[in-house]
């Protein structure tokens, strides 16, 4: 298992690693001014020099993307159980609920500056909307989706509208919910980024800012890697969190996967 | 409501017929395709306390319909369903039901699903978690308590169904082709241990089933559904002594009896297919 886990890692990583020695190599021939496109050589030393303040400005980064998404997956949630409950409210507000979120950012986060400063508060909004939508909209696919079987066995012995909710409904669901708190995970660093680069004091698109506004190009490129290298944490960190709970509740895909392998 | 199932009032006003169950000139109708569709037309039929009937039919004779009326997930047209001297139209959670596919959660192991089951019965949790160790291993399943239905053969999950339906504290168990989806080695290993479990607990059960000797071993009364829409043809007491043995169809009773329902589904079969 440990060993097939290696191979399967093995070409994406030769792949990166590819790509970045192509780069530096591509860099030192072509003689191309570091204030241009700086190879991936001086930009690991600049990030090294510069890893107090690039560690401060995303600390700050991450813990504004994990606020907002905790916050966003729980209105998610919330929003699932209550479109699920009431089928007319769903069907009122489910537009509603689609067309928020072909607002672009770049529109919506200055109209929030405006409205509520340049606090917390307006990219939290921000984040929020954003990230609800993926958990809300596939959990409730989710809730609708449960075996019918069971749903019949659970009519004919009498089980309320709650009960059927508990045992059946919400446990049938949670894949759905996982599928969701992924694609969330991928969008809530990038969107923590967008929301500070409209107004903030800190933070890594504060930095980020300071640095393309400097044309300090290898400062963006020590940004735009560490950017990468955060959504795909929380990316890994969802995904690890649908393995444990999908296990626990014996529905994972990857029993499935296993069971093959045996 | 499921209190009022587990007292039983049985001197009701409205008569003291023997019935534990019974469906009363019941009719069912569907809109299927824009045409009307008559599945059920005024059947009668009746369990007494203890007693084991079968319904046996053709397939697509509305044995399921009838099912979904007596669970009360879909009200007749016209006719009544009485449980234990009460009017339970359309009103669910008075019987115990056992579906022809297991219906156990994968998410639950065998005890939890067992458990469950009777929580929803009124039950409260420690007593059913209790109730589901004892009987598991009182039908030596006890080793399985621990397990995920996934874990378990078609029979052993048929098992845990039925033990499920069982301990429900409901007047009536429904079983709906209980073994329909086994295959025939099984099954009829499974019908063996269901009328040894039968024996010892004779609690009041309908069966619905396809299968005329599953029907004959098991049952005291049978009830011959047949025509469209579906009626009931004749209702046959089974002969055969109690405690019965799964070597009953040995007894040339056996054999006339399975001749008398071929016959009468026969003539209702060729028209239906």
């Amino acid at each position: 298992m440990g060993g097939n886990r290696w191979r399967r890692a093995l070409p994406p990583a030769a792949a990166v690693a590819g790509a970045l020695l192509l780069w530096q190599a591509a860099c030192a021939a072509l003689d191309v001014p570091a204030w241009l496109l700086p190879d991936p050589w001086s930009i690991a030393l600049y990030m090294a020099e510069e890893a107090e303040l690039l560690f401060g400005h995303l600390a700050f980064t991450l813990g504004l993307a994990l606020r907002g998404m905790l916050l966003g997956v729980a209105a998610g949630v919330v929003c699932a159980f209550l479109f699920h409950a009431l089928p007319g409210v769903r069907a009122a507000f489910s537009p509603l609920l689609v067309a928020s979120q072909n607002i672009p950012l770049i529109a919506l986060g200055p109209l929030l500056m405006i409205w509520f400063g340049f606090g917390l508060l307006p990219k939290m909004i921000l984040l929020v909307l954003v990230c609800f939508f993926p958990v809300a909209w596939s959990m409730l696919a989710g809730l609708g989706q449960s075996e019918p079987q069971l749903r019949e066995y659970l009519a004919m012995i009498g089980a309320s509208r709650l009960q059927t909710f508990f045992r059946l409904e919400l446990p049938a669901s949670l894949p759905y919910f996982f599928a969701g708190l992924k694609l969330t995970a991928t969008y809530s660093f990038s969107t923590a980024v967008v929301a500070e680069w409209l107004g903030s004091g800190r933070g890594i698109g504060y930095f980020l800012v300071l640095q393309s506004e400097g044309y300090k190009t290898k400062g963006v490129f020590a940004s735009i890697f560490c950017i990468v290298a955060c959504s795909l944490l929380l990316y890994g960190l969802a995904a690890l969190a649908e393995h444990w709970g999908l296990k626990r509740l014996r529905m994972g895909g990857s029993r499935a996967k296993g069971s093959g392998k045996a | 409501m499921t209190e009022q199932t587990a007292v039983t009032e049985r001197t009701d006003g409205s008569g003291n017929h023997p019935w534990i169950l019974e469906t009363v000139a019941v009719s069912k109708r569907y809109v299927r395709d824009g045409r009307p569709l008559h599945v059920l037309d005024r059947v009668s039929l009746g369990v007494r306390e203890g007693e084991f009937v079968s319904v046996v039919g053709p397939s697509g004779s509305g044995k399921s319909t009838l099912f979904r009326l007596i669970g009360g997930v879909e009200r007749p047209d016209e006719g009544s369903i009485r449980i234990a001297g009460r009017d339970v139209t359309g009103r669910r959670g008075f019987i115990s039901y056992m579906p022809q596919q297991p219906s156990l959660f994968p998410w639950l192991t065998v005890r939890q699903n067992i458990a469950s089951a009777l929580v929803i019965a009124g039950i409260d949790r420690k007593r059913a978690a209790a109730l589901a160790a004892e009987w598991l291993e009182r039908i030596g399943l006890g080793d399985t308590a621990g397990a995920y239905p996934d874990e378990l053969s078609g029979g052993m999950k048929q098992r845990v169904s039925f033990l499920r339906a069982l301990l429900m504290p409901r007047d009536v168990m429904c079983l709906d082709e209980p073994f329909a989806a086994l295959d025939a080695l099984t099954r009829t290993r499974m019908q063996a241990w269901l009328l040894e479990q039968w024996e010892a607990h004779r609690r009041t059960v309908l069966l619905v089933t396809h299968s005329i000797e599953e029907a004959i071993l098991l049952s005291d009364r049978i009830y011959v559904l047949g025509g469209s829409p579906t009626t009931v043809r004749r209702v046959i007491s089974v002969p055969l002594p109690r405690p019965r043995r799964p070597d009953v169809w040995n007894d040339p009773a056996f054999g006339r009896l399975r001749e008398e329902i071929l016959a009468l589904l026969g003539r209702s079969g060729g028209r239906d297919d």
